[in-house]
This record gives structure tokens, C-alpha cells and sequence, in this order.
């Protein structure tokens, strides 16, 4: 519990003239879930895919499980220990909702040298031993494909076994073997969760996770983000833009705004944080407006 | 669950499975060869639809599956080409003690495939890795350099004997041998596609971002596919060297890259069923052509002005009318599967 899953230490990316995001920080244990908000454009995604190895920083430090990532391939932060779903929906499409999960439940395999070992000595910064493993294992793969192994189809089934699972608990086992494609938006979603689960994750990055849902699917996707955490022991770290969902399962929250932190903490603190609510609402002056000012003030009280 | 519970019997048989696929297509190839015997026509059609089909499946695994898009299939096939002529070349007086002449030259022919085969793998490997780091266009772009490359090379190199390339390659390719190669191809294509290592090319060919963020190591399993299909490529062109006698380099420029794409994306980008019948029927069709003008009695030079075009437009209509090719990415055996019904297609039907 002691030791943060994931950190990240006064980060930051220029993409050219604009910094995009600056000085953040943030810490997310076992059992964490937390909150990242902001207005639009505040730096919420680049923190993710920051995160994730897609962008390195242009300075800062992020470290998975007390490892060192910046400048790992997004891959291989994943095999770390960390696992991410997107803003704008990417499952792969022409699969099945099952083979989507399996195709994330790579480390479940077992062949000749383990993923299991080539994840300890990446741990360890072992990098061209980690490689080799890997590169081993994966021709091992593919000749116990092609021979269709024993092993293989235990593999296999193994797999199918676990990827069922996860679709169970993500309630989408009535559409095992349907196309992610033609799944309702709101379970692509959740499929997307289940995929991302499916990599064994100890952090699990959630973007947007109830973008596009109505009411009632949003309060199924609370209940279900708190039970996923409690049953996998996960931390999550979630963006999201519906205030009522954030402020009602996350225990931290992180809100950006023109890609500088400016409040972070409990959800009762952090709404009544004067940055945060010039941020959301505009500032006092604005709000003084004759014809604005009745609207947009009572809000905030009214949200919380 | 009854797929699951089909499955866990299967473990018990899985060592025999794996060889009933060569057991069963052995004795079949060896009946066509001496089925074939009394018609060099239709033997050298068969040679060179074989070729295609090997071709056109292995550049699938990389342009249809791993949804790469690969222009310099005709430089592997030209690697393997040579390697393989001049290793049989070298080898020609040589004959393996205590085994008769012919199942010599066979055994020696089959060392020269492989070497072929090896020999395009290693350039695939190499042009592979730097490259498949790139998308789209440019790796498209940088593929066709390499093909081009590889005929300059063989173009002014002195050992593969310049413009006009190697002649008196030994005569050794058969239906027996192509056969066995088509029917390897296709059964590494379907395995490979039924494995996690297939389903991660696809998931990389759906989406790259999403497939490295799920722990798939992207550039890695490219050049894995990369160096399989390099590999077939190099074995289809000694297959074609050992058959044609003779090689040049103008035999494996660019043109010939496109005819092979043109066959995987007709077929259906992603399924082997249709590389395999747009590279037959694609083949076979020029001929076809030109046995029907024959018979309706054009003059020969005629014959060739109207028969390109015709093929031309022929693929434009394909195209029109479907866009995914002959079969998607459907295979013919998921058709069969598909006819028993699932528990979520018939709750679907209901």
C-alpha cells in the first residue's frame, strides 16, 4: 500500500511554443480512484497519453510501480502495469468482443520463456534480456501456432476462459461473439474497460469513461468502476467531464486548467476551490454580467 | 459453450492434428504429378498459378492482416530467385552418395528453396526493421525502393550475370513441389490467423495506437510478419527460377510488385481464401483471354492489344462493385463454421 503504483513529478510537455502541461504531479496507490478534470483543452488527455508513452515529457518524471518510463515504448509501460481505455472509442473493430479481450490477454501465456520472467527483468532495467525473452517467446508462439501444440490450445482455452470472464463481469457476455463495431456505444465502452483489464493491470487509466451515456447507464458505470477496483485491487485514475459521476466515486481529485494544476484534493475541497470555480463558471467580474450573472451563479451550489 | 467444451477434448489430439493436414495433401500432390505428366501446358500453367498463390497468401499476411502495405514483394521473390538458381547452380554437378539421380537433384532443390526462402527471410529482417516503423504511404514507398534496389543490384552485379541473368538454372521445380509449398503457405496463413499472434497483427491493422497501449510490442510483430511473408516470397521465387530455366532482373521489377498486390486486394484484403482465388483466377485469366480470342480467330498481334485492357478493366469493375474484394476478410472455412448457428446470432435472430 505504501508505495505509489503510479507517480508522476512536476510534468511537462511544450509542443512547440505551447506548453500543454506544467509542474504536474500526481500519485495513484493500490485502491486509489481518482479524478483528473478540467475544462476543455486543460491538458487532462496529454496527462494520459503522457502517462502512457505516447508523448514523452519535455520534462518531469513518471514512474510505473517505482519504475522509471519516460521514454519507454507505450508497450512497454503497459507490460508494467498499466493499462488505459480512450476518449474517442479504439477497439479493434472487425474483431469480436471476445477476441478483442484476448487479444489484450497476451501475458496469460506461457510459452518456453515466460512473459512473467521478461516483465521482471524489464522491472529491473534489464532491457536487451527483457527483448531476447521476448523475442524467444514470441517465436516459441509462433510454432506452437503453427504446430498447433498441446500447450497451445490449453493456452487457448485458458484465454477464451479469461476473456469470458472479464466480459461477464463487464456484463457483456451476451455479446461474446458479436463485432465490436456493431456493439451500442455504451458498451463499446465497456469493452474498451474489459480489454484494458484484460493486460492484468495494476493502474488502470479510464478516458472519459461515460462519455456519450444517458443517466441511467452512467449510474450502472459508477457502481461498476467501484467494483472493478475492489475486485481487481486496482488504482484508477479517471478523466471525465460529468461533474455529478466525478464527485461521486472519486475520493482525489486533480483539476487542470490551461495545462497548470490548480486544485487538487477531496471532492467537497476541491469544489469549493476559488480557482476552480473561476476556472468552470469565469471569473467574478464576468459573473457580474446583468443578464449571465443569474443563470450561471447558483450553479455551483446547485451541482453540489 | 459448446465451442469450449469441443475444445477441451481437443488437447489429448493435438500432436496428430498437426501432421493429418500433410498426410492428407502428400498422397493428392503426388497423384497430380503423374496425373500431369503428358501435358507440359497445363504443368506450366499449374507451376506458375502455384507461384501466385504462394506469392499472393504470404503478401496477405502482411498487406491483409497486419494491414501493412508492402510494394516490394517482387524484390523478395527475386532475393530468393537468385540465391536459390545460383545455390543449384553451384551444387549442379554434385549428387548425394547412395540416393538415385533424380530424388538427389530433389533433395538438393529443396535445400536450395530453403536457402531462397532464408535468404529473402534475412532481407525482409533487415528492410523490416527500420521501415516498419513508418505507416501507410511511406513504408509503401520505402518497400518499393527496395524492390527496385534489389534489380539494380542484380542488374550490375557480374555474379548474377547483369541485364541478362542466369540462365541453365537446372529444370527441377514440379506440381509436387509447388503444391506442397501453396498448401504450406496456406496452412501457416490460417493457423497463424487462428493464434494470438494472428489475432495481435489484426489488432495492429484495426489500430496501432489502441494495439501498443493493450502490450503489443507493434514493430516487433510487423517484422515477425514481414520476415514470414519475405520467407514464402523468397520460396516462390525459387520455385519460379527452377521452373523458368532462366532469370532476369526486369522479371522482378515493380510491375510484377503490383500484379501481386493487385491479386490481395481483389481477393479481399485480410483473407487468404480470396489471395488464393484472385491469384488463380487472375492468373489463369490472360490465358483464358487469350484462348478465346484464339478461338474467335483475331490475329495474334491483335490479340494482346485487346487482352490487357479487358484484364484492366475487369479489375475496375471488380472494384466498383466490390470494394473489399472477392471475400472481405472472410475465409471460405469460416463460412463452414458460421453454419452452425451461435447462441448470440440466433438471441440476435429472435
Amino acid at each position: 500500500m505504501s508505495t505509489p503504483l503510479l507517480e508522476a513529478e512536476n510534468v511537462g510537455i511544450c509542443f512547440g511554443g505551447l506548453q500543454a502541461l506544467k509542474g504536474f504531479n500526481l500519485s495513484v496507490k493500490k485502491g486509489d480512484l481518482q479524478g483528473l478534470i478540467g475544462p476543455n483543452g486543460a491538458g487532462k488527455t496529454t496527462a494520459f497519453n503522457i502517462i502512457t508513452g505516447v508523448y514523452s515529457p519535455t520534462e518531469g518524471q513518471v514512474r510505473v510501480g517505482g519504475q522509471e518510463v519516460t521514454g519507454r515504448a507505450t508497450w512497454e509501460i503497459n507490460r508494467m502495469g498499466l493499462a488505459r481505455t480512450f476518449q474517442n472509442i479504439r477497439l479493434f473493430k472487425s474483431l469480436t468482443a471476445l477476441d478483442n479481450v484476448k487479444v489484450a490477454c497476451l501475458n496469460e501465456e506461457q510459452p518456453l520463456f515466460s512473459r512473467e520472467r521478461a516483465a521482471a527483468a524489464r522491472a529491473q532495467g534489464r532491457r536487451l534480456t527483457a527483448h531476447t525473452m521476448d523475442a524467444f517467446a514470441n517465436y516459441a508462439d509462433w510454432w506452437r501456432a503453427l504446430m498447433r501444440t498441446r500447450g497451445f490450445q490449453a493456452d487457448e482455452l485458458r484465454l477464451t476462459e479469461r476473456a469470458e470472464s472479464l466480459l461477464e463481469v463487464m456484463g457483456l457476455s451476451h455479446r461474446r461473439d458479436e463485432l465490436a463495431d456493431s456493439l451500442p456505444y455504451g458498451e463499446q465502452r465497456r469493452l474498451e474497460v474489459a480489454r484494458a483489464l484484460g493486460t492484468s493491470p495494476k493502474v488502470l487509466l479510464l478516458d472519459e469513461p461515460a462519455a456519450g451515456m444517458n443517466t441511467r447507464e452512467k449510474a450502472d458505470l459508477m457502481s461498476l468502476i467501484r467494483n472493478i477496483r475492489d475486485r481487481f485491487e486496482l488504482g484508477i485514475l479517471l478523466i471525465e467531464h460529468d461533474m455529478k459521476l466525478v464527485m461521486g466515486i472519486c475520493e482525489q481529485i486533480t483539476v487542470l486548467d490551461h495545462g497548470q494544476t490548480i486544485a487538487t484534493g477531496t471532492p467537497s475541497a476541491v469544489r469549493q476551490a476559488p480557482e476552480v470555480i473561476k476556472a468552470y463558471l469565469g471569473s467574478g467580474e464576468l459573473a457580474l454580467d446583468p443578464v449571465d450573472a443569474p443563470q450561471e451563479a447558483p450553479r455551483p451550489e446547485g451541482a453540489a | 459453450m459448446t465451442p469450449d467444451a469441443s475444445l477441451s477434448a481437443l488437447p489429448t489430439r493435438a500432436g496428430l492434428s498437426a501432421w493429418v493436414p500433410f498426410l492428407v495433401i502428400l498422397p493428392i500432390l503426388g497423384g497430380l504429378e503423374l496425373l500431369t505428366r503428358g501435358s507440359p501446358f497445363l504443368v506450366y500453367i499449374s507451376l506458375m498459378v502455384g507461384v501466385n498463390v504462394i506469392l499472393a497468401v504470404s503478401l496477405n499476411i502482411v498487406n491483409g492482416m497486419t494491414g501493412q502495405f508492402s510494394l516490394g514483394h517482387a524484390g523478395f521473390m527475386a532475393v530468393g530467385a537468385y540465391a536459390a538458381a545460383k545455390f543449384s547452380m553451384a551444387m549442379d554437378p554434385w549428387k548425394i552418395i547412395g540416393v538415385a539421380v533424380a530424388p538427389s537433384d530433389q533433395i538438393i532443390f529443396l535445400f536450395s528453396l530453403l536457402i531462397g526462402g532464408a535468404a529473402a527471410g534475412l532481407c525482409g529482417f533487415l528492410v523490416g526493421l527500420p521501415s516498419l516503423r513508418l505507416r501507410g504511404d511511406y513504408l509503401a514507398v520505402v518497400t518499393l525502393g527496395f524492390g527496385e534496389i534489389i534489380r539494380v543490384v542484380a542488374q550490375n552485379s557480374d555474379a548474377l550475370g547483369r541485364a541478362l541473368g542466369l540462365s541453365g538454372i537446372p529444370q527441377r521445380t514440379t506440381i509436387f513441389t509447388v503444391g506442397f509449398f501453396v498448401f504450406l503457405v496456406i496452412l501457416v496463413a490460417k493457423r497463424l490467423a487462428d493464434s494470438p499472434h494472428g489475432r495481435s497483427l489484426v489488432a495492429i491493422r484495426e489500430d496501432e495506437v489502441a494495439a501498443s497501449a493493450m502490450g503489443i510490442n507493434t514493430t516487433a510483430y510487423k517484422v515477425r510478419a514481414f520476415v514470414i511473408a519475405s520467407f514464402f516470397a523468397g520460396v516462390a521465387g525459387g520455385l519460379f527460377s527452377h521452373f523458368q530455366s532462366v532469370i532476369n532482373p526486369m522479371t522482378f521489377n515493380w510491375v510484377r510488385s503490383m500484379e501481386i498486390v493487385v491479386m490481395v486486394v481483389a481477393g479481399g484484403l485480410g483473407s487468404t481464401t480470396g489471395s488464393v482465388v484472385a491469384a488463380v483466377s487472375l492468373t489463369l485469366l490472360p490465358e483464358g483471354l487469350r484462348t478465346l480470342f484464339n478461338s474467335l480467330n483475331l490475329n495474334a498481334g491483335r490479340i494482346d492489344q485487346v487482352r490487357m485492357p479487358i484484364y484492366g478493366l475487369l479489375l475496375v469493375v471488380l472494384m466498383l462493385v466490390r470494394p473489399q474484394g472477392l471475400f472481405g476478410t472472410r475465409e471460405a472455412w469460416d463460412m463452414w463454421r458460421k453454419r452452425k448457428p451461435t447462441p448470440a446470432a440466433t438471441e440476435e435472430g429472435a
